[in-house]
């Protein structure tokens, strides 16, 4: 099925094949990288042609090209999921519309035993032709996808009753990092900047447009990646945050799970703190800063090992208590703890062995 | 050896901040160690009642520490005086204080200096009472008043440089209180009994030693800091001020 070669009719024969038979469910499933959809082109183009321009249809069958164009869904092609579009089209006949049931058969199966299963289907929190992955994704967006239903004032009044300091981890968390399960965490961080360019303001996603004006004609991934070899050491990062060309932009990160389930229950062990507080350097070595990208998705760069654990200027506004403890500053704070033994045990030492000097003193008067 | 001579040392307000500080400081550290290295130290059942606790007694020190200053500052108007070292201190007080200290006391002499009520502390004391009531304390409430409200207090957390810099200081600040508080119980236990100075604490009263009648006189003159004259300190300068 494999076919590395861009020749549009294999390209054709490939996507006849995925929408004529049943197959399409398992290619799904079984395909691992979406490059092996082949590529975009041809397969979308008859349709965004009045889709992708807001003149020739309503603001809600437009279609986002940018946003489009970088999802798998694009390399399977708007005819794969509306067959049989009327021939004089628009004339008011209904398109049909592939049921994400069709292809996503685990995920379906997983969310069809969930308490969310009847309350909405997957366009209640996909928009099919949005979809990102996990790792495109910022967590803001994730919880977007759930404050639809679960209004953000009462979660935290919710939340906070058992939870201290609600409103902080609701913000700074994504909801599923606690409502899914997922063998690994990493650290995702993303740049944000004061409301209105003011520095001290509310803190929002700095957008690809915030970014690329303070970038200039350089990339966006060069404000924060120096050398350009795609990946972030903890050198780059110390010079991200001590820049002074940008002092608007900080770096915040978030507890990511690695994978999403999509079963969204309460888990027990969430209760516990020291689920996240306690878990050590080891959770906390895997971070990624996800940079906006012009098509409205984020890039990740893989960051130096680690770094949220670096005693100050690597990650100054990223801190989980008990879990980011710096071990420069643990050994610190042990030697002057230390310098506090040095009287009593010396002195006392010392104390003990003249204290024939003092006998009869004490009693004296 | 009929009569005792006792002063009153200690008023109760200074006694209950002092109690309720020392209780409240320890509280501080035992969570304060547990909130930080949950992996190794479980003092209190969860994590959860670790910080809670925590922030607790984090009120209590910083409510005492208002009723200390207020009580010194405004009813006594004695913080001055007590509390930060004349010239004559650092220049010869806290040398001839440590030199007591290190030597003359393993020969059993006696301290240079004697509390009074108008003048608790000897220079030492009274540089590292200093420190402690002046830096140390009100930089580590401050500090923890800012961790436990990041989301209201967001602006002065972003200014001071980031979370993590509030969050290293208030360790250093907790180590350093921690290592004052094992020095400070030491020298506590260092009067011509073990308790001799821990009563005063607890009780408000010092005993006064029996041949102080001569010194008690002097002390009326204004001004004159109460230093008995062993011949030992004889080369070291008078103790006279202006
Ligand atoms: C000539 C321009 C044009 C082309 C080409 C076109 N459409 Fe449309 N389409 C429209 C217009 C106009 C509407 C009316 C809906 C609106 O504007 O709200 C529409 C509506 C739709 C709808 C929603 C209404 C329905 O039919 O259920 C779907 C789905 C749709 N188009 C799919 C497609 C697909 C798939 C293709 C490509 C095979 C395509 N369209 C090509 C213009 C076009
Ligand atoms: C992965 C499958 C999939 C692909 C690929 C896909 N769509 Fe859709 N599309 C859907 C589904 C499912 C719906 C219904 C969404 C809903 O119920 O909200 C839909 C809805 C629509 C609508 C109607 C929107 C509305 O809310 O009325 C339009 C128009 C549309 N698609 C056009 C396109 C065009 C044009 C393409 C190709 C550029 C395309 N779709 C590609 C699955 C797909
Ligand atoms: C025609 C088959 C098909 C249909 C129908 C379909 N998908 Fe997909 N979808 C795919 C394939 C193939 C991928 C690539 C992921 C993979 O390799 O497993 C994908 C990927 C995704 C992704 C990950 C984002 C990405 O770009 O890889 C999401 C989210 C998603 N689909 C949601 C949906 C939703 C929601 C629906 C229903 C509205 C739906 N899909 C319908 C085939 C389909
Ligand atoms: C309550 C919201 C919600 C619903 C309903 C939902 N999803 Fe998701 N889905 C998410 C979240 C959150 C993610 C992780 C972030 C992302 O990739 O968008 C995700 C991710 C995905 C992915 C990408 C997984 C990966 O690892 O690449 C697919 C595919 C997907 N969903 C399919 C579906 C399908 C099919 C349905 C319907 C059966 C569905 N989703 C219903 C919230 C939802
Ligand atoms: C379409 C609306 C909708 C969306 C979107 C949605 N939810 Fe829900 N969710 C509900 C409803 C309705 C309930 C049931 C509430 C109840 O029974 O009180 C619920 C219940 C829950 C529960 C409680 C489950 C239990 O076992 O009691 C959790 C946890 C939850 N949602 C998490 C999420 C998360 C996380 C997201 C985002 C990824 C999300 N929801 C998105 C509608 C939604
Ligand atoms: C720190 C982990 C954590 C985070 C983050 C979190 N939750 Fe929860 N949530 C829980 C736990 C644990 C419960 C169960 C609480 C209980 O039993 O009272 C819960 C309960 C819920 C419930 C059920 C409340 C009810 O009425 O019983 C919903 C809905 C919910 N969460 C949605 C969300 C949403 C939406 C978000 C993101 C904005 C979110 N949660 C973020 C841990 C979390
Ligand atoms: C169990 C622990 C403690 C014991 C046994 C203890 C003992 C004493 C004693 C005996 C005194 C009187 C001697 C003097 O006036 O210098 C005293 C005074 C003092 N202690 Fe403590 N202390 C303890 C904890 C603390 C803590 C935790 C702090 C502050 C963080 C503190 C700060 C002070 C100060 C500032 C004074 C001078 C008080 C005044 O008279 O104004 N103590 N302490």
């Amino acid at each position: 099925m494999k076919s590395t070669q861009n020749r549009p009719i294999i390209l054709l024969l490939i996507l006849l094949a995925l929408v004529a038979s049943a197959g399409v469910c398992s290619a799904a499933r079984d395909a691992g990288s979406g490059y092996s959809y082949g590529d975009t082109a041809g397969k979308n183009d008859d349709c965004l042609a009045c889709h992708g321009s807001r003149q020739q249809v309503s603001a809600a069958a437009f279609i986002d090209q940018t946003q489009f164009a970088h999802t798998t869904h694009a390399r399977i092609g708007c005819p794969s999921c509306h067959g049989a579009v009327s021939p004089r089209h628009p004339d008011g006949a209904r398109t049909p519309r592939a049921d994400c049931r069709e292809c996503h058969v685990d995920i379906n199966a997983e969310y069809a035993k969930s308490i969310h299963a009847d309350k909405t289907p997957c366009a209640g929190c996909h928009n099919p032709h949005k979809v990102e992955t996990p790792k495109e994704i910022s967590g803001q967006e994730i919880n977007q996808m759930c404050s639809g239903c679960h209004e953000g004032f009462k979660m935290t009044a919710k939340h906070s009753e058992w939870l201290p300091q609600a409103e902080l981890h609701l913000r700074m968390l994504p909801c599923i990092t606690c409502h899914t399960g997922s063998k690994s965490y990493f650290i995702s961080m993303y740049i944000v900047k004061g409301k209105d360019d003011s520095r001290y303001g509310k803190q929002e996603v700095a957008s690809y447009q915030d970014l690329q004006k303070i970038a200039g004609n350089r990339s966006i991934v060069s404000l924060i990646d120096a050398n350009g070899d795609n990946y972030i050491s903890l050198a780059e990062l110390r010079l991200f945050n001590s820049d002074p060309s940008h002092k608007k932009l900080r770096l915040q990160g978030m507890m990511t799970p690695e994978t999403a389930s999509h079963k969204f229950e309460i888990l027990d062990n969430r209760r516990n703190c020291t689920f996240c507080h306690a878990s050590g350097p080891g959770a906390m070595q895997t971070s990624f800063v996800a940079l906006p990208e012009a098509n409205g998705t984020f890039k990740r760069v893989a960051v130096e090992k680690g770094a949220v654990l670096g005693a100050l200027y690597g990650t100054p506004d990223f801190y989980m208590m008990g879990s980011t403890k710096s071990p420069a500053f643990n050994i610190i704070g042990l030697a002057i703890i230390c310098c506090g033994l040095i009287m009593p045990v010396c002195h006392g030492f010392l104390r003990f062995l003249t204290r024939k000097n003092r006998k009869g003193k004490e009693h004296q008067s | 050896m009929s009569e005792r001579k006792r002063i009153y040392l200690q008023p109760i307000p200074v006694r209950i901040w002092h109690w309720s500080n020392a209780f409240g400081i320890i509280t501080l550290i035992l969570t304060g160690a547990q909130i930080r290295f949950p992996e190794s130290i479980t003092i209190f059942p969860s994590y959860k009642s670790a910080i809670q606790v925590h922030n607790v007694a984090g009120l209590i020190v910083a409510v005492s520490f208002t009723l200390w200053f207020f009580y010194y500052k405004m009813v006594r108007n004695t913080l001055d005086k007590l509390y930060i070292p004349t010239e004559e201190d650092l220049k010869h007080g806290l040398a001839r204080q440590l030199a007591f200290y290190c030597f003359w006391y393993f020969l059993g002499k006696p301290s240079p200096y004697h509390a009074t009520p108008d003048s608790k502390f000897n220079p030492m004391q009274k540089s590292a009472y200093l420190a402690v009531m002046f830096v140390l304390v009100p930089l580590v409430a401050l500090t923890g008043i800012l961790l436990m409200n990041v989301t209201p207090l967001r602006v002065l957390i972003l200014m001071s440089g980031g979370i993590k810099i509030i969050d290293a200081l208030h360790f250093l600040l907790a180590c350093s209180l921690l290592a004052f508080l094992c020095t400070h119980v030491y020298l506590a236990t260092l009067g011509k009994t073990p308790l001799a100075y821990i009563k005063p604490m607890v009780t408000g009263w010092e005993d006064e030693p029996e041949h102080e009648e001569e010194s008690a006189e002097e002390a009326t003159t204004p001004g004159y800091r109460p230093v008995r004259h062993y011949p030992e300190y004889s080369g070291l300068p008078q103790e006279k001020r202006p």
